[in-house]
């Protein structure tokens, strides 16, 4: 059957945007490998395709920045194409985007510093801020999830892990959001955007300088070692120092208000999760990861050709892995479109799987775990304060505009 | 609560949990005379004393879905890392 037939090829169709599984669970159905040509990519939406990719890491790289040539999309500014680039070689020197060798060595100077063990030293901190930011909005009776909860309770927490003076906090939150514009589709979104890459480069550069010399137990001080060890050149610490400062901030910031969108739409899962916040913490949070990741896709490039599932993908050609389906396929999840926080197991790719498996993640599941428990306990129940939830025009992310709520006093 | 120092096993029993090993691949890399890739790509125990036992300890720590499970070989008791 061709899909062109049955389905749009304009991935940032407002319907595609409002409502990703509905769209890319008919392509998992039609052809989990799947060509859409108007964007130039190979779309990627079966299990056991995707995880076969993802573990074969050799045959399909992730220095993508660095070689797709398309420009911004949604359209920009034509005047702020020149900043484009300025950002693109900030992107492309982050970890992320490395390959093997490089990419092994890179991630052995940081991946220490996030094992489970390590991560779960930050259990009681992460608390407290939930219980700061909670307790601050308790009595208002309704707040912006969003601006209110999710965004602020990542910053404290990299801020903390960046070691960053108290004082500093206000510049470093301004700069977090000015790199949320990646995820953005206004036409001035580069501006912002390379405010806050330059900002964090005048901002970090002396703290990595002090840290050379005198290092602590704070993560620039582990960006700072893997210098001293001749693996990352001062540029790049200065762009993983962004790095975390992004990837720890948008998705978790989508995971809380995601999380929390699902529990209001399915008010017996929140009845499940109140009668026992601290006990169902963990598996809620996987379900809420699985049910509607924070980040629906993520891109490749073919580094051979490569046969997957029938079709040829060329040498060269960029691919789109988008977990936001697989994570509803059915040949491993039983009924995949319900929330059901007491799935398990529950094998999601919400942190991609392979030698790029997210470093971040068991923070993000010490974040959620504690959010959704610090929620149940304190409220009985939400109401959306809104009849429409809006989402930023990406591909990449399911990151809503907005996320206001009530509750009764 | 500081725990007591413990005893280091003299010899380890290490079991991979495929449902949760995510071919992060990082235990191959600090310990690759004990860990090698299955078809899958998932991490599987070739030769159990192909390492030091500091490296195995050091692997199963770095393991970023705690899938590698370590026990003493002569007691069976889990050792925790």
């Amino acid at each position: 059957m061709s899909t062109q037939a049955v389905l749009t090829d304009d991935l940032f169709a407002p319907e595609v945007i409002a409502d990703p599984y509905t769209y890319f669970g008919a392509l998992r159905e039609i052809e989990p490998v799947h060509r859409n040509d108007r964007f130039g990519l190979w779309l990627v939406t079966g299990y056991e395709e995707l995880v076969w990719i993802l573990r074969h890491h050799e045959l399909f790289s992730s220095a993508v920045i660095r070689h797709v040539e398309a420009p911004p999309y949604p359209p920009v500014d034509a005047a702020d194409l020149p900043l484009f680039d300025e950002i693109r070689d900030f992107r492309a020197n982050q970890l992320v985007e490395q390959d093997r060798p490089e990419h092994l060595h890179q991630r052995g100077v940081v991946h220490g510093y996030f094992t489970p063990k390590a991560m779960e030293r930050w259990r009681p901190f992460v608390r407290s801020a939930v219980a700061e930011l909670l307790d601050g909005v308790h009595a208002k009776g309704s707040m912006d999830v969003l601006t209110e909860l999710a965004a602020p309770l990542p910053v404290r927490i990299i801020a903390e892990m960046m070691g960053v003076p108290y004082e500093d906090r206000d510049r470093l939150r301004a700069m977090a959001d000015g790199i949320l514009y990646i995820n953005r589709g206004e036409p001035y979104r580069l501006r912002p955007l390379a405010r806050a890459v330059r900002g964090i480069v005048d901002y970090a550069s002396p703290l990595v300088r002090e840290r050379i010399v005198d290092p602590g137990t704070d993560f620039i001080s582990v960006l700072a070692e893997g210098e001293n060890r001749g693996v990352f050149d001062r540029r790049q610490v200065l762009v993983n120092t962004g790095l975390l400062l992004f990837a720890g901030h948008e998705t978790t910031m989508n995971l809380i208000c995601n999380g929390l969108l699902a529990f209001i739409r399915n008010p017996e899962q929140w009845e499940r999760l109140r009668a026992d916040p601290k006990g169902m913490a963990r598996l809620a949070t996987e379900e809420c990861l699985r049910y509607d990741p924070p980040v629906k896709s993520t891109q490749r490039i073919a580094a051979e050709d490569v046969e997957i599932a029938g079709r040829t993908i060329r040498k060269g050609e960029s691919l789109r892995w988008i977990m936001a389906a697989a994570n509803r396929d059915p040949a491993v999840f039983s009924d995949p479109d319900t929330f059901d926080i007491g799935r398990q197991p529950n094998p999601h790719l919400s942190f991609g799987s392979g030698i790029h498996y997210c470093l971040g993640a068991t923070l993000a599941r010490v974040e959620g775990q504690e959010v959704f428990r610090g929620l149940a306990e304190r409220f009985s129940r939400f109401e959306l304060a809104t009849d429409r939830i809006e989402y930023q025009p990406s591909l990449q992310f399911r990151s809503v505009k907005s996320l206001p709520v009530r509750w009764p006093a | 609560m500081t725990k007591p120092p413990r005893r280091v096993p003299a010899a380890l029993d290490i079991y991979v949990d495929h449902d949760r090993c995510v071919g992060n691949a990082m235990c191959l890399t600090l310990a690759p005379g004990v860990f090698a890739h299955n078809a899958r790509r998932q991490s599987e125990v070739v030769d159990p004393e192909g390492d030091a036992i500091a490296d195995i300890i050091v692997a199963a720590e770095n393991c970023p879905t705690a899938a590698i499970l370590l026990s003493d070989a002569a007691t069976g008791e889990p050792y925790e890392v």
